[in-house]
């Protein structure tokens, strides 16, 4: 039974891996993007720390969030928008599994081989930078335990909330208006776009029990110790519980939507 | 033998918005949007034989595809009943399918960025194919398609033709019961297509897969199939074997002549002519009149210097239009 959708995982990884001109342009990007928010944010904080977070801790939570990038962006998978407005979606349903299933490993692996090919790099040359600007190891041992556990944890749940634009895209049809409504909410609320710790206590209060901060957030907040051991343990448990909940609430609606699909045409 | 698709009384209606035309009017459809129904099928009803070469065979719109994606368990029609091999096909979709392979020839199920053999491997894991029967089923469909040099290749570099074969042999790999294939020969050349024509005989043959198609490639028809369903705006016109069709209309042929010199008019007793440029004509029998070769030659050699003419039979598509009068659809 798994071990077709591991095979599409692997398809897709493989089939991700052959587009090397993509991943050295996004690291580029993304080195570009993460020394220009270490330094606006360094400029806004006045004093060493913000919400008890100091500049190295900030430095190295930028770094993580780009070399990471890829698996906290919100992409539906490569071909799902197309197959679905173009009606190839056919052969997902002529195919002894489930349909959700199938688009969720392909994304997965699409994810994971576009992270692979790009953190390294990154996290490299994050290292090697002069003080100030550069990557701090982890906390402990533990604490890296915990972000490792947190990224397994963030890729699943980025794809997760990635499917109810699927969702999306089977009602209106519009992929990009789709991914636009699901990853500007997302971004917004997983820290990708102003890093949690630097937001209101009041309104991290409400953000770290939401989904979204399980993407990006707590991961990197376990790294740089900003998020404790045994606060992080309780952390991840919501966070594994959120995702049960998404993946079978997701998988909820697009087996509504795939009902009453109508694909047209020859 | 028995049946092994059993269409009962199905019907499928589609709701779509409705748009007009006119000033104002997409400012109008913005706000109350009007839908209207449309009866894609209206009670058709049809028996396949299990080992039958089937022809599904309309003109475009007619709801060929719709009737397709019926039988294969994409769309839920709106009433009556289907039975595929003892299966309803929408309910239970994962256990019907696996004895089912479908070609759509304008999409394409392969994964476009790997070697084919890799995605053939991935359709071993997901249809849960044994290793041996894999490699036996890999082996035959090789010989007969000559896929060897083609596995290698990431789909994305292998014309249409090459895809074309690389797509029924995947849809062959769990050895399905029964065989759709949606216009199959698309925008293939000749030596492609026979050899396509050719292999889904042989798999009818040493499997007894039973195979519905459809297409608008007369000679498809011809060389394949024993039986053929006609459909016209949702209705079934026809179903039984395409040479009492054939039969019924082969009398009027169509003659095209390369006159010796310039003609100003053509003007044979029991044809009509269709076409007259300088040198060439075109003409067609009467339904009054029948056709025979020695006599024609003799009649027009007559009046006309020929130096050469052929005579084909009509198409598919002015059997269908005159199938059509005769339905008054």
């Amino acid at each position: 039974m798994g071990k077709s959708y591991f095979g599409i995982f692997k398809m897709e990884f493989k089939g991700e891996l052959q587009y090397r001109a993509k991943a050295i342009s996004g690291i580029a990007t993304q080195f570009f993007w993460g020394l220009l928010q270490i330094y606006l944010y360094s400029a806004f904080m006045k004093s060493d720390t913000i919400n008890g977070l100091t500049i190295a801790q900030m430095t190295s939570y930028i770094w993580l969030g780009q070399a990471f990038f890829a698996m906290r962006y919100i992409v539906m998978g490569k071909r799902i928008g197309t197959e679905i407005t173009n009606g190839n979606v056919c052969y997902k349903f002529v195919r002894p599994i489930n349909i959700y299933n199938q688009w969720y490993a392909e994304g997965i692996g699409q994810k994971l081989a576009s992270t692979l090919l790009r953190f390294l790099p990154i996290i490299i040359i994050a290292v090697l930078l002069p003080e100030n600007l550069n990557l701090h190891a982890p906390t402990s041992f533990v604490a890296f335990v915990l972000f490792f556990l947190g990224l397994i944890l963030g890729l699943l749940m980025s794809h997760a909330i990635s499917m109810f634009a699927v969702f999306l895209t089977f009602k209106t049809l519009s992929e990009k208006g789709s991914i636009g409504i699901v990853s500007s909410i997302s971004n917004l609320l997983s820290g990708l776009i102003i890093p949690l710790p630097l937001l209101p206590e009041s309104i991290q209060n409400v953000l770290n029990y939401l989904p979204f901060r399980f993407i990006s957030d707590l991961p990197f907040r376990l790294y740089i110790g900003n998020v404790g051991i045994n606060e992080g343990l309780i952390y991840l448990a919501i966070g594994f519980a959120w995702l049960i909940v998404l993946i079978l609430l997701g998988k909820f609606l697009i087996n509504t939507a795939l009902k009453k699909a109508v694909i047209q045409g020859g | 033998m028995a049946s092994i698709i059993d269409f009962t009384g199905i019907c499928k209606n589609f709701k779509v918005p409705e748009r007009n035309t006119g000033r104002f009017s997409m400012f109008k459809n913005f706000f109350m949007r009007k839908h209207k129904i449309i009866n894609a099928l209206k009670n058709v009803t049809f028996s396949i034989e299990e080992g039958d070469i089937v022809g599904y065979i309309g003109p475009n719109g007619a709801g060929k595809s719709t009737t397709i994606k019926i039988m294969s368990g994409i769309l839920t029609p709106s009433s009556g009943t289907c039975i595929i091999d003892g299966l309803v096909p929408w309910q239970n979709r994962k256990n019907f399918v696996k004895n089912i392979g479908v070609v759509f020839g304008q999409r394409s199920q392969l994964w476009w960025d790997v070697p084919v053999i890799d995605s053939f491997e991935l359709l071993k894991d997901i249809y849960k194919i044994p290793n041996e029967q894999f490699k036996e089923t890999l082996e035959i469909l090789n010989k007969s398609l000559n896929l060897s040099e083609l596995l290698g290749r990431p789909l994305r570099q292998l014309s249409l033709g090459q895809k074309m074969k690389c797509e029924l042999a995947g849809s062959l790999l769990h050895r399905p019961k029964i065989l759709f294939l949606d216009e199959p020969t698309i925008g293939l050349d000749a030596v492609t297509k026979l050899a396509v024509r050719d292999f889904i005989k042989y798999i009818n043959q040493t499997w007894h897969t039973t195979i519905i198609l459809t297409t608008h490639d007369m000679s498809d028809i011809e060389a394949l199939t024993n039986k053929i369903i006609l459909i016209g705006k949702g209705q079934i016109l026809y179903q039984g074997s395409f040479d009492n069709i054939k039969n019924k209309y082969s009398s009027i042929k169509t003659i095209e002549i390369e006159f010796a010199k310039e003609y100003d008019s053509i003007e044979l007793e029991g044809y009509e002519t269709i076409e007259h440029n300088k040198k060439f004509a075109t003409l067609k029998n009467l339904p009054t009149t029948e056709f025979h070769t020695k006599n024609f030659v003799n009649q027009i050699s007559e009046k006309y210097e020929i130096v050469d003419f052929q005579v084909t039979s009509l198409g598919v598509d002015e059997i269908l239009a005159k199938l059509y009068k005769e339905y008054k659809l």
